[in-house]
């Protein structure tokens, strides 16, 4: 009799347990990382009886968790990755809003100053030309600026971006840490049973931790996990939580580098082996696209404002004088790295604009060979000639920079040359002068105006001036011969010979007066650091002056040259190309800049949402497993109820049963 | 297969979001007309628009050069127009005065008459295109650049010819120097001077004959000894009266030599490939010249002219009206030199303003093609556009019934 008691009381106590796992399911139904529990209910040993083995009711030997841990796993990586190129996609997507759009761009603002440029070509003499081309070259300059500044506005950001990270991080590896000690704890107490809910939890901060960086995982025997990052330092190991830390990079102290904090002690870790999740995405996009994007429209705003300040220098302003710069350029930013045992620093300034990079280099100096390796870091290969001894290094003007190495150099040396990251930041107007803008070229070839006239029908050209200049360089204007504006005399001698010949008179030309010389219709005629033609039929005695351009405010020639330069492929050459020659314009540049950065946010716009769909179908599936159905638990309650209330009813009986034998007695 | 309660929910979600997302970009591309809102959502079309939008802005600003250009060029067209007329009056005048029954009074009056014109054409060569920039002055355009020096006007510009870009590959020039205009103009016969000479013997001076020269041919261009000069001295006999001329060359003498050739009015004198006569009657030791043409100024031109005519009165002793007559004959060939010189000018501005209109009509072509480039790359296509609209708004609005219905399915309704 008594086991009829027993059996159906086991049946109660199996469905309040039963009841009380399914309430805990429906509570929990959308608590994030929770997996539904299930009771193990199992048929308690039977009594061996004459009669055969006769039940004795229900055992719960536990409350299990559904959960399938290869699924997990997946949604970790899944999930890390998705984080990645979302963040990622995000960031981008604040450059590729800036760098496209027509009215912020700075193409718009390069078109305008050319063609208030070409607007000065058609009026030379017009003071409010000039000032508006001046006017839209500040505009220029405004938009670069601009453009760079919410370029800096945005690395600020992600700086504070990626210290959160990094304590986020921290803060994840010390709760899991912690968790692993109350799992192991409750593992060791009753070894059988499993801490579901510390399970989860542990699971579920995980997830966080996975969110932030890539992680790999490694469960212990004792029901803790390990966990590491980057090239395997140990993040969590048992009941210890090791830390990362975002110091000043030794390379770049505008830049935060992930470093590993253990016992105390910081110590580097290479960056790119952090990856995965938010953390990652940051470094990704801080060092993969906004840096490069950065270098890009610096080398624009360099090349446009050393072209135009060549050209400019060329040319002879409104009053009279040699020409001067139009813009301030940036000078490329040198850094020592915080290790080097020297104090020098190479002095880095642009030799060839049309040579430059949008990537950064490493100067790294070997004291056994006594030379300098330069390492260019977008595609981590060393410039052509690499590596260099002190001189070399100077004279091969690798990728446009002329370098002087530093004095005093120690073994291991290193630093960090961004030519171009400057670029757009620093460029500005040198002068507010409209009068400064040298729209004339600084000497004129004439024949006589006057009588005596020439007899003669050859005509002269009106004169260039050769770039780069002859030696000797005028001292208080580098930029030009000093004889350039010397007065120079071509007299064809008498009688006229077959071919004729002439006289070149003047300072700065060789053994002057040079007699003799031969003449070729159209052939150039070079002095002084001007080149002239002389075209057609001379008479003996004809004369051809080159001289200062005085008084020519209605000159063009130069400014001409200058609006060329608009179309003129003036960036992107190589070692291949020659000098100052190029392979794309101003705008061209631009474009390709616009192109990388949509290209780029392009694919991860279609890949972080493919990313983010198959994260959600492996939540899905880890779900389907793991996750609280409410019909289900429903279905649950109403079984558990029934068979309680069946319990009961047999419980009832039993004691209908008893009652009815002690009736017996009565 | 089992479902969480939670995934239902979850899906639902992601599916609306992204699909509100989807609506947004549409309903912006409608609502801004633009298919490309940044650069990713095209990046090749997105870069290929900022060069065309570079070429179209170019190709407006070359627009805008020819627009300045044709200004420049009508300007100094009308100008040239007006000294045109103005040569023409100055050579009817100089035909007029050939008239013999001219008093000296009435010729002097024409020279007044000729230094007004003078004066006049100075002012034109000195004009302004308006905001006072000289037109003729080459690149020195805040130079006056013809000035009165003691009788003779000299140019103060310079060469320079100002170039404008027309268009992508074109520079063309919007100015002409003063100096070519007005300057370099061939005088005789654009090959060589004939004119009366100065006698050694006495009296020494004007010629005294009524030998009048004719400005000449070149009747063989190969025969033509450049740079030389001749000299023609007439002799008359003392003992026949028969009229003779001797023509020597230099630097280069002439052979074969001719000396004492006899004299013919009117007849064609000829060697090294120069053909001229002499019409009247030169006296003993009357010379003529032929020298190598040089360049005359237009003024100069102008002002031998006036000196002609401001001549003192023609005696027997000077041979009459002669030295007028040669200097009248002189000075209409280089008026007609000058007048050639300014025509061809024009000509050539001419032609430049119709390369202008033919280049603006090209620019134009080019400024619809680019524009419709652009409209390719970057327009949206409103009915694609509105159907996606439509397509989109319909599919949120299904998804938000179905989600709203089957999320409204449990069995705790039941129960």
């Amino acid at each position: 009799m008594a086991n009829l008691f027993t059996s159906a009381l086991s049946g109660l106590n199996a469905s309040q347990l039963g009841i009380a796992t399914t309430e805990h399911n429906i509570a929990n139904a959308s608590t994030p990382g929770f997996s539904r529990q299930q009771i193990l209910p199992a048929a308690r040993l039977s009594d061996q009886t004459g009669s055969g083995f006769i039940g004795q009711g229900v055992d719960v030997q536990g409350v299990t968790r559904i959960y399938d841990q290869y699924l997990s796993a997946q949604v970790l990586q899944e999930q890390s990755q998705a984080t990645y190129l979302t963040t990622y996609y995000a960031e981008l997507k604040q450059i590729d809003n800036l760098v496209a759009d027509p009215a912020a761009g700075a193409s718009p603002a390069i078109q305008s100053f050319f063609d208030a440029m070409s607007a000065v070509s058609n009026n030379p003499e017009s003071v409010p030309a000039r000032q508006t081309m001046l006017g839209n070259a500040q505009f220029a300059v405004n938009r670069f600026q601009a453009i760079d500044q919410r370029m800096t506005d945005i690395a600020n950001g992600l700086s504070g971006q990626i210290t959160s990270s990094v304590n986020a991080i921290n803060s994840y590896a010390q709760q899991i840490a912690a968790l692993n000690g109350n799992i192991k704890r409750a593992m060791a107490t009753i070894p059988v049973q499993q801490p579901n809910d510390l399970l989860d939890q542990r699971n579920q901060l995980l997830t966080k931790l996975n969110q932030e960086i890539k992680t790999t995982m490694l469960q212990q025997s004792d029901g803790t996990v390990s966990i590491f990052v980057g090239n395997g330092q140990t993040l969590v190991q048992d009941l210890q939580a090791m830390q990362l830390q975002a110091v000043q990079s030794s390379s770049d102290p505008q830049k935060l580098d992930i470093a590993y904090l253990r016992n105390g002690q910081t110590i580097a870790i290479q960056q790119s082996s952090i990856q995965g999740g938010n953390l990652g995405a940051y470094l990704t996009f801080r060092d993969q696209s906004l840096e490069p994007t950065r270098n890009a429209l610096g080398r624009v705003a360099l090349g446009l404002a050393n072209s135009i300040n060549q050209q400019n220098q060329l040319g002879q302003d409104l009053k009279g004088a040699l020409g001067g710069n139009l813009f301030t350029v940036a000078v490329p930013s040198v850094i020592k790295n915080t290790a080097n045992v020297g104090a020098g620093v190479p002095t880095v300034t642009i030799a060839d604009v049309s040579k430059l990079t949008t990537s950064d280099y490493r100067l790294t100096y070997d004291s056994a060979t006594l030379k300098y390796t330069l390492l260019r870091l977008s595609d981590n290969t060393q410039t052509a000639g690499s590596p260099y001894t002190a001189a070399a290094l100077l004279a091969a003007q690798p990728d446009g920079m002329l370098i002087t190495a530093p004095a005093a150099p120690s073994n291991g040396d290193s630093f960090l040359i961004r030519p171009t990251a400057n670029g757009a930041r620093d460029i500005a107007l040198a002068t507010n002068d409209p009068a400064k803008i040298a729209a004339a070229a600084p000497i004129r070839a004439s024949a006589p105006t006057n009588s005596p006239f020439n007899t003669g029908t050859a005509k002269i050209s009106s004169g260039m001036v050769n770039s780069p200049p002859p030696a000797p360089l005028n001292p208080a204007h580098l930029t030009t011969n000093l004889n350039l504006q010397q007065p120079v005399t071509i007299q064809f001698d008498t009688p006229l010979t077959v071919p004729a010949t002439f006289t070149v008179t003047g300072t700065g030309v060789p053994s002057s007066p040079l007699a003799g010389v031969v003449y070729t219709d159209g052939a150039d005629i070079t002095y002084n650091g001007w080149t002239v033609q002389i075209t057609g039929a001379p008479a003996a005695g004809d004369i051809f002056t080159i001289g200062s351009n005085t008084n020519a405010v209605g000159d063009n020639r130069n400014i001409l040259l200058m609006s060329s330069m608009q179309t003129s492929n003036l960036l992107g050459g190589d070692s291949t190309t020659a000098a100052g020659v190029g392979t794309t314009s101003f705008q061209g540049a631009y474009g390709q800049l616009v192109g990388d950065v949509g290209a780029k946010t392009s694919e991860l716009s279609v890949t972080s949402l493919a990313q983010t769909n198959m994260a959600a179908q492996t939540v899905a599936a880890q779900q389907a497993v793991s996750g609280v159905n409410l019909d289900e638990e429903a279905a649950n309650l109403m079984r558990y109820q029934k068979t309680y209330q069946a319990a009961a009813k047999a419980m009832q009986i039993a004691n209908t049963l008893f009652d009815e034998v002690l009736a017996i007695g009565r | 297969m089992r479902i969480s309660t939670g995934a239902i929910y979850d899906a639902n979600v992601a599916a609306l979001g992204q699909q509100q997302a989807t609506l947004l970009k549409t309903q912006q591309q409608v609502a801004t007309g633009r298919r490309i809102q940044t650069a990713s959502d095209d990046p090749v079309a997105a870069a290929r628009a900022i060069s065309v939008n570079q070429a179209d802005a170019m190709n407006a600003q070359y627009g805008a050069n020819r627009t300045a250009l044709r200004h420049t060029l009508s300007l100094a067209e009308s100008n040239l127009q007006s000294v045109t007329s103005l040569l023409q009056d100055v050579q009817v005048a100089a035909v007029n005065a050939g008239n013999g029954a001219l008093s000296t009074i009435d010729r002097h009056t024409m020279a007044t008459e000729l230094s007004g014109k003078l004066q006049e054409l100075i002012g034109l060569a000195n004009s302004t295109d308006g905001v006072g920039n000289y037109l003729f002055s080459g690149f020195q355009s805040h130079t006056t650049p013809f000035a009165d020096v003691s009788g003779t006007i000299t140019y103060n510009g310079d060469d320079g010819q100002r170039l404008m870009q027309a268009n992508a590959s074109r520079q063309i020039a919007s100015s002409d120097s003063g100096a070519d205009v007005f300057m370099r103009v061939k005088n005789g016969n654009g090959t060589f001077v004939t004119q009366p000479g100065v006698r050694v013997a006495a009296p020494v001076g004007a010629n005294i004959g009524t030998g009048i020269i004719s400005p000449g041919i070149v009747t063989d261009p190969a025969a033509l000894v450049t740079g030389n000069s001749y000299t023609i001295s007439f002799s008359v006999s003392a003992v026949t009266g028969a009229t003779s001329y001797t023509v020597t060359g230099a630097p280069t003498a002439l052979a074969p030599a001719m000396a004492g050739v006899a004299y013919v009015s009117g007849q064609a004198i000829s060697f090294k490939g120069i053909q001229f006569d002499i019409q009247g009657a030169p006296a003993d030791g009357d010379i003529f010249t032929v020298t190598p043409s040089t360049n005359e100024s237009i003024f100069k031109t102008v002002s031998d002219l006036i000196a002609a005519l401001n001549d003192p009165v023609p005696t027997a002793a000077n041979g009459g009206t002669t030295g007028l007559t040669n200097s009248l004959s002189r000075g209409l060939k280089n008026l007609d030199n000058a007048l050639n010189n300014v025509l061809s000018i024009r000509s050539s501005l001419g032609l430049r303003l119709q390369e202008v209109d033919a280049l603006q009509t090209a620019g134009d072509d080019l400024s619809l093609q680019f524009k419709e480039t652009l409209s390719q790359l970057q327009d949206v296509d409103p009915y694609k556009a509105y159907s996606d609209l439509a397509q989109q708004n319909a599919t949120l609005q299904a998804s938000l019934k179905s989600f709203a219905a089957v999320s409204s399915l449990s069995l705790f309704t039941y129960i």
